[in-house]
């Protein structure tokens, strides 16, 4: 039923195309270049991403190398949950931190009924908007970011970029060279809602909290942005 | 595509007298525009933006065809099964099958317009398949068994008093007080939380389809659609042919136009990209993925005068800023699309004879031309089709002869100024002191609810004239 209606609907299509070639299609849409992004400034990408990440009721922790990173998930889990419950996704980068040190010993997998948080390792953080992509797989089964009360991300400082423009250019690439993931996430906050009388309400479905570790050498400003933002309890 | 517009009047007259309906109106007319107007303040390249996706919207409908079908390929290249419907019953047709194909006895679906247009729910239901709508405020309005009232917020009509009811009677959780809007919340979540761990089939909309990658984006705040495209084995994904852009980077460029005319915000808390089923490395997400891809007379909208209105990215913002939405809100219009955008749309897709009265809820104060992302000159196109109503006789034929008159007169300036040279300071003079009148022949429709303000005691070309004049002899 459906065949004879994509035939008929495309032979219709084509009636009423501007009938040029698919390269000269290609060189329009090449010419009409991208569309301009909100001004960011290179100054200081973390600050401006931690910044933006605040605006969309996350919050934050800056943290220098892996260590701190486990120590921060640890304090995270213990002053929410009083427990180092944590379910984390299938992630050689995740795999490889030093969980040990910092009591945590986090499942590796997809999250189950009961498991509170969940962690997963940022491909990129986008300074516009202060979200975070990932990929789902292996690595971020999508249970991890979508079912849990807390989602926890780490975002790697060299994994900043710009704007939407810069994150296509680096996801692209890695479609090019991995092929193409069941889904890309773009995260900006944890879930809400405003249909009730448009006030707006956090945990609509998923995450009730949403919380990002900045990994790397950040400049003194950030850091102590993220001191004075200190996640509450 | 169903739609009661033929009694827009009595409706409207009925929401007009709902004073405690008007207050939720009143939030969303006064509170919507000042979130857009800071969001789109702080971004200052927003108008070239608009410029920039406008151009990529119409190079994308000037090759529908070559896009569609670069899509198509990319997608059933990305393991998933792609279908053509010509209109609603064909679609609902579609979506059916699939479901039957699984033995599928729960449905749980994102929210969708497209499938509010074929009017899905009420067609699987026929078939025996519980189906729940789990965008919160559709799924309110599913328990309250009405339509949307917005095509953003769908239950923006409904106070949190009656939703605490609507649960209470439907949640059989016990004796429990609502005393915050988050205990709605929160039950709601649990509720549904049930539901989408045991749904067969997930449905599903799009914001847009990429066709370089076949590729399909969602925006939410609420993760229910998320959940909705993850948690089933099956996925369907309805969506309309208009729907299909060249690239990711456009996608997310039209993006930054919706999200902030929506809610103000500068990406929704979900923005994803769905390829298709579950790869050999993926421990979750659907087994099997279909899009169905909704015509519905957009191949005849798109030769026709009315093509800018399939670049509308449904954001509200129309609704929001419309002075006649914000008095007789969304249900008047009788159609799951209302406001601006939807007196033109539910026409288009339904017939003029339906909906003539849609054309004609409008001030044409132009604020949603001036509003809208997709720079869609809605006021414009609402003219044409008072135009065409007029052409094809619909309108009364007092109002025709009327309106001929007036055209005629109009043409012929010096006869004009003559006849209003001696109407307009009648008006002014039985006007009197109180500056109004309180009855016009062949305009009772107006003077029976509100008197109509008297004019200034001479025409403006009877004053331009006088200046010129004086003017002169200075
Ligand atoms: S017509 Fe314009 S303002 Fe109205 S919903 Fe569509 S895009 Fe938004």
């Amino acid at each position: 039923m459906s065949n004879s209606s994509r035939a008929e609907l495309l032979d219709k299509l084509r009636d009423t195309a501007s009938g040029q070639s698919a390269g000269r299609i290609e060189l329009e849409r090449n010419a009409m270049g991208s569309g301009n992004a909100p001004f960011v400034s290179a100054n200081n990408l973390s600050l401006t991403y931690l910044q933006n990440v605040l605006a969309n009721r996350g919050s934050i922790t800056c943290v220098a190398n892996r260590n701190e990173a486990v120590q921060a998930v640890g304090n995270y889990l213990y002053g929410h949950f009083r427990s180092h419950r944590l379910v984390a996704g299938n992630d050689p980068r995740l795999a490889a931190m030093p969980w040990r040190d910092a009591g945590v010993l986090p499942r590796f997998g997809s999250l189950e009924e009961g498991e509170p948080a969940a962690l997963s390792y940022a491909k990129l953080g986008i300074v516009e908007t202060g979200a975070v992509v990932t990929y789902t797989g292996k690595g971020n089964p999508c249970a991890n970011h979508l079912l849990p009360e807390h989602h926890l991300v780490l975002v790697d400082v060299n994994d900043l970029v710009l704007n939407l423009e810069q994150a296509w250019e680096k996801i692209n690439g890695d479609l090019g060279k991995d092929g193409r993931p069941r889904g890309i996430n773009m995260i900006a906050g944890p879930s809400s809602t405003a249909d009730i009388e448009g006030q707006v309400v956090y945990g609509a479905h998923g995450p009730r909290r949403w919380h990002v570790i900045l990994l790397g050498e950040v400049p003194e400003e950030t850091r102590e942005l993220a001191k004075n933002n200190a996640p509450t309890d | 595509m169903e739609i009661s517009s033929d009694t827009f009047l009595d409706n409207a007259s009925a929401a007009l007298r709902d004073t405690d309906k008007a207050k939720r109106r009143d939030f969303i007319a006064i509170a919507t525009p000042q979130i857009r107007k800071a969001a789109i303040d702080e971004f200052e390249g927003f108008d070239a933006l608009r410029k920039h996706v406008k151009r990529i919207r119409q190079h994308s409908l000037n090759n529908l065809a070559h896009y569609l079908e670069k899509f198509e390929q990319e997608a059933v290249q990305n393991g998933n099964r792609v279908h053509f419907a010509r209109d609603g019953a064909q679609l609902n047709d579609i979506v059916l099958d699939i479901c039957q194909q699984h033995g599928a006895k729960k449905v749980i679906k994102g929210k969708s317009m497209i499938t509010e247009e074929t009017g899905l729910n009420d067609f699987l239901k026929r078939g025996n398949l519980d189906v729940v709508e789990t965008d919160l405020g559709e799924y309110i309005i599913q328990l309250a068994g009405e339509a949307p009232s917005h095509i953003v917020g769908p239950a923006l009509h409904k106070s949190a008093d009656e939703i605490g009811e609507l649960f209470l009677k439907n949640h059989k959780l016990g004796d429990r007080e609502f005393q915050e809007t988050e205990n709605l919340v929160d039950e709601a979540r649990g509720v549904l939380r049930e539901h989408f761990l045991k749904g067969d089939v997930g449905i599903i909309g799009s914001n847009a389809l990429i066709a370089e990658n076949g590729y399909s984006m969602l925006v939410t705040n609420e993760g229910n659609g998320d959940l909705c495209a993850n948690l089933p084995d099956v996925l369907v994904i309805c969506t309309s042919i208009d729907r299909v852009l060249p690239r990711a980077e456009d996608a997310t460029a039209m993006l930054r136009l919706l999200v902030r005319s929506a809610t103000g915000q500068p990406q929704t808390c979900y923005t994803s990209f769905y390829s298709g089923p579950r790869r050999d490395t993926d421990i979750d997400g659907p087994v099997e993925t279909h899009f169905v891809l909704l015509d519905n007379r957009r191949s005849d909208i798109l030769t026709s005068d009315y093509r800018e209105m399939l670049e509308c990215i449904r954001c509200g913002a129309c609704l929001n800023h419309c002075p006649i939405y914000a008095s007789v809100g969304g249900h008047a219009y009788g159609s799951v699309y209302q406001g601006p955008m939807g007196s033109v749309l539910t026409p288009l897709l339904t017939s003029l004879e339906e909906s003539s009265a849609l054309p004609n809820a409008c001030t044409t104060c132009g604020r949603c031309a001036e509003v809208c992302p997709a720079d869609i000159p809605l006021p414009d196109l609402l003219r044409n089709l008072r135009q065409e109503e007029n052409d094809k006789k619909l309108t009364s034929s007092r109002w025709r002869s009327g309106l001929k008159l007036h055209s005629w007169l109009a043409r012929h300036p010096r006869l004009y100024q003559w006849v209003t040279g001696i109407v307009i300071p009648a008006m002014h003079i039985i006007g009197g002191s109180r500056g109004r009148l309180s009855r016009l022949p062949m305009a009772s429709g107006w003077t029976s609810q509100r008197d109509f303000p008297a004019p200034e005691s001479r025409t403006f070309m009877q004053q331009y004239k006088a200046r010129l004049r004086k003017n002169h002899e200075q």
